[in-house]
């Protein structure tokens, strides 16, 4: 971080300015002018937020692929049908029990068994041969997918949220004044901010584990010198299994999440395959906190654009991607290969 | 290159010798007489099902892979942009030239909007390549995957250029020579002709400067630098190079489907392009052409057969899924792979005394 | 006019002037603060031990790594910063220690590929015509290195030694002016040695080269000058006699016996 700021002395300040001026945004009452010229502040709050969770979503799944393929360098792009898979799974568990909570421990065992499976009888297979991986893994998914469709069906899935967590909370933000001239804050729907929650403490305990635990420790040796890890006698081949089906069961428990707030159909998997792809891309291969910021940079992007230029908020997404490619093709937090 | 590199283990170019040459036509064997006489003579034997559904659409589907296994195959870059820069000719033409959507679509003459649409094709598919040659192997394919998908998006949200859902509909060749090219035998020889062109183009190009030098660069790229190639311009070259094969087969779908929609350039159809080229094989500019016979037979017929099995006919899918599998996982290069081993064995049970029958 | 200080400045008459040159890996430095100039049509050979930084300072002046710091000059240009092709294109060549030939090709194809590389028509679509003058100088330079019979052998099928011939054939592609040799002897038999000297010592004389050579007796018949190396740094510049009698180069380098292995 301090390397950083002392390189890059212009970048650091253009980033402190625009981070402060998006949070001056977010906290200060607008003016009436303002309003005239960006519109309410209630839809830009609504967008901002929206863009977070999404963000969130999007870094639960992004998160295992990127781990997945910062330590073993297994491509996988059967991450997205993961996801589906773990989305209508917790569809079954919730309708069937009626416990929402339930279905995150059992939809990540299950999820992770498949990722154990995929590690154990595809991946291991195939060591080092990105090319045949990247092949096998999307024949998997046509083949999941259609076996998914035959399953489930067309029809869209929303998994119903609890009782405890559906409604709005009130957050301590002005979204802008009422008639009476009273302050009005934003409420926001309590199972969104929920899931924000989630994620940031799913993130941080990645974090935690990744850079202070031993295990953290042998996963980083092992994402740094694979030849190292293996001679030191770890059983490197039960690390790897244990990553996989980690990163599988996050996106299985990020297929609940996604099936709660927006909504499960065929389709649905390639999308956020796609979306892990772009994050990992622009935030950098095998980086958590890469991910994270990539992910939060492109649910903000999204929802923003859907706000202020429907028509072009893939647009917005792909620009921000290929800016990133052109100027750091490693990723924004990626290393140098 | 190192053996363990895994794209050049797939990708090792065929043996191949620069032999005292006979006459060109002396060179030809047997059997490409006996394929192109059986083609040419097509329309006596196939009803117009088979030539128009059947053997347009794998001419099709063959080229547009074709341009696949040019970068992959010569260049190491494995590139899911190819259905995306055929979708964009389609796009062109229905644009430029004329469609039921009358509003939108300019109308030009076909001598004009046809050639603009290629070219247009052509520099979308440099441009993706200018993006993608900044990183290498596995990058590429999530890179071409990630452009190829928001230009689905985008083609899905746009309405003023795009029509948005619904795209362009009655976009048929243009009336040349008195002909109607929509018609199966017509159709047949169109798009015949335009598949053995692009095939005679890469095989021809594979040995010129640029395909050699393309092929040194997926053999040793540091090496290529250090003879005093480019290796970034060549390789976006030859995104331009196979981009133009990939839109001319763009337009031949949009006139036998006589539509294109963003269901067209979706993301199946640019895996779909992917299955074809690698199960038929990565390494000849044949298997393109043979895994799109595959996939076609395939995607025509499975329903039957899958309701012959008791199964439902929508599974094909799960089939052709499986079928990818297989090949990938036993023979990473394709049926002509396959084909290839069983003759070395063949010959080698004819010829004891030979043990490297393939040489 | 040929008087010291004009050799000296800027736009001096040297070959190749290196200044500096620094080459960091992570906190390590491979090369550092290296400083020679090389004279067009001289021959240097430089000397180290494994891990002296030999390999890495060629390819810092190739360009197949950016130096970390410090300045290139190849015939009075600044090149630091430019993409080994243009440096290519300026006259420099270089042969590799690890082979990095198409194995793919036939020998004639990797010979033609080199001289194409430096030529027009790079990019062109046209196969070459029978009367191609090119053509005609790869048959050459393959006769060159003592090839013409495996002129259409593929490069995977040759020996060792032949594969190291045929990296010497592609460095002479074009119009070189001057080379860099990364350990050509390395794993010859001694017949083959003693082909490689006579092929450096009958290249034309204004093409300069430097050769990294652990081979001793090769290296000092092959070269006027030589410069030691020692942890990423010169250590010792002067003629082959000098570093021969030099008694630190033959406490470091000579003296403990190990000057014969590959």
């Amino acid at each position: 971080m301090q390397e950083f700021f002392q390189k890059r002395p212009i970048w650091s300040g253009i980033i402190i300015l625009v981070l402060a001026v998006f949070i001056w945004l977010v906290l200060a009452p607008w003016s009436p002018e303002m309003e005239a010229v960006l519109g309410r502040k209630r839809v830009f709050l609504n967008a901002v937020f929206g863009g977070v969770t999404l963000g969130a979503l999007y870094f639960l799944v992004a998160a295992g692929f990127t781990l997945i393929f910062g330590l073993m360098r297994n491509v996988n792009l059967a991450h997205g049908s993961l996801y589906l898979l773990g989305g209508y799974l917790g569809f079954e568990v919730s309708e069937r029990t009626g416990s929402w909570l339930l279905a995150f421990p059992v939809v990540f065992v299950l999820v992770g068994l498949v990722g154990i499976v995929l590690q154990n009888q595809v991946f291991r297979r195939m060591e080092g041969e990105e090319l045949r991986q990247t092949m096998v893994t999307i024949g998997i998914s046509v083949v999941l997918a259609d076996l998914m469709l035959w399953s489930w069906g067309g029809q869209s899935y929303t998994i119903m949220t609890p009782d405890w967590l559906s409604g709005p909370a009130e957050l301590p933000i002005v979204a802008g004044t009422n008639r009476d001239g009273d302050t009005v804050y934003l409420r926001y729907p309590a199972v969104r901010i929920a899931i924000l929650i989630a994620a940031i403490v799913i993130g941080v305990l990645m974090w935690l584990i990744l850079n202070k635990s031993r295990l953290g420790m042998l996963i980083r040796a092992g994402v740094d010198d694979r030849d190292m890890l293996a001679a030191s006698g770890i059983r490197i081949q039960w690390v790897f299994l244990a990553v996989f089906a980690f990163g599988a069961g996050l996106a299985g428990i990020a297929g609940i999440v996604g099936g709660t707030f927006q909504s499960l159909s065929p389709g649905e998997d390639t999308r956020f395959l796609l979306a892990s792809l772009v994050v990992v891309i622009v935030g950098g291969m095998g980086s958590i906190p890469g991910a994270a910021i990539g992910a939060v940079l492109i649910g903000l992007s999204e929802q923003l654009g859907l706000v202020y230029a429907p028509t072009y908020s893939v647009v917005v997404t792909f620009l921000i991607m290929v800016a990133v490619l052109a100027f750091r093709p490693q990723g924004l937090l990626g290393r140098t290969r | 290159m190192s053996a363990s590199d895994p794209l050049s283990q797939i990708f090792q170019s065929s043996a191949r010798r620069a032999a005292p040459e006979p006459t060109w036509v002396e060179r030809i064997p047997l059997a490409v007489w006996i394929v192109g006489f059986v083609l040419l003579i097509m329309p006596l034997i196939a009803n117009n099902f088979w030539l128009f559904q059947v053997f347009g659409w794998t001419f099709i589907l063959g080229m547009i892979a074709l341009s696949l296994m040019f970068l992959a195959g010569y260049g190491g870059m494995v590139s899911l942009i190819q259905m995306s820069v055929a979708g964009m000719a389609g796009y062109a033409v229905a644009i430029l030239g004329t469609s039921g959507m009358s509003d939108l679509s300019l109308g030009w003459p076909w001598w004009l909007h046809i050639p603009v649409a290629i070219i247009i094709a052509a520099i979308f598919g440099t441009i993706v390549g200018a993006l993608a040659v900044r990183t290498e192997g596995i990058y590429t394919i999530m890179i071409t995957l990630a452009i190829a998908s928001a230009f689905f998006y985008f083609t899905r949200q746009n309405y003023e250029i795009f029509n948005g859902y619904s795209g362009f509909n009655l976009v048929v060749p243009p009336r040349l020579f008195g002909v109607d090219w929509r018609q199966p035998v017509p159709f047949y020889y169109l798009t015949l002709a335009c598949a053995v062109l692009s095939y005679l183009a890469v095989i021809y190009v594979s040995r010129s400067p640029f395909g050699l030098a393309l092929q040194g660069v997926r053999d040793g790229p540091r090496r290529m630098a250090a003879l005093g190639y480019n290796v970034t311009a060549h390789r976006i070259a030859a995104y331009t190079f196979a981009s133009v094969i990939a839109a001319v087969g763009g337009i031949l779908l949009v006139w036998q489907n006589s539509q294109i929609s963003p269901g067209t350039v979706g993301i199946p159809a640019v895996i779909d392009i992917l299955v074809i080229a690698v199960v038929g094989g990565l390494r000849r500019p044949i298997g393109p052409f043979v895994g799109a016979l595959i996939y076609v037979l395939l995607r025509t017929f499975s329903p039957d057969l899958l309701t012959g099995f008791g199964l439902s006919g929508e599974r094909f899918k799960t089939l052709i899924g499986m079928g990818f599998l297989l090949i990938v996982f036993f023979s990473p290069d394709g049926v002509l792979g396959l084909w290839d081993r069983w003759r070395a064995r063949q010959q080698r049970k004819r010829d004891p005394l030979r043990d490297r029958s393939t040489r | 006019m040929t008087d010291v200080a004009s050799l000296n400045s800027v736009a001096s008459g040297n070959a190749l002037e290196l200044r500096g040159v620094t080459k960091m890996f992570g906190a390590l430095a491979a090369i550092s603060d290296v400083t020679f100039s090389v004279r067009p049509g001289e021959r240097r050979a430089v000397l180290g031990s494994n891990g002296a930084g030999k390999t890495t300072l060629f390819n810092c002046i190739t360009g197949d790594f950016f130096a970390t710091a410090g300045s290139i000059r190849l015939f009075g240009e600044d090149v630091t910063t430019f993409p080994a092709h243009e440096r290519i294109r300026r006259g420099l060549r270089r042969t590799y220690q690890i082979s990095l030939l198409f194995g793919g090709l036939t020998v004639a194809d990797n010979v033609y590929i080199a001289c194409r590389g430096v030529s027009r028509g790079r990019f062109s679509l046209l196969r070459p015509r029978r009367s191609d003058p090119l053509l005609a100088r790869v048959g050459e330079l393959i006769e060159a290195v003592n090839l013409t019979e495996w002129r259409n052998t593929l490069v995977s099928e040759l020996s060792y030694g032949q594969q190291r011939q045929l990296e010497i054939a592609l460095a002479l592609a074009g119009a070189p002016r001057f080379i860099l040799f990364d350990e050509p002897a390395a794993g010859l038999s001694p017949t083959e040695r003693r082909e490689l000297i006579e092929i450096l010592n009958g290249l034309p004389s204004h093409i300069g080269y430097i050769i990294i050579e652990h081979d001793m007796d090769v290296a000092l018949r092959v070269s006027e000058s030589v410069t030691m190396m020692h942890n990423g740094r010169v250590f010792k510049e002067g003629t082959p006699t000098e570093i021969e009698n030099d008694p630190e180069v033959q406490e470091l380098y000579l003296g403990d016996g190990s000057h014969s292995h590959g």
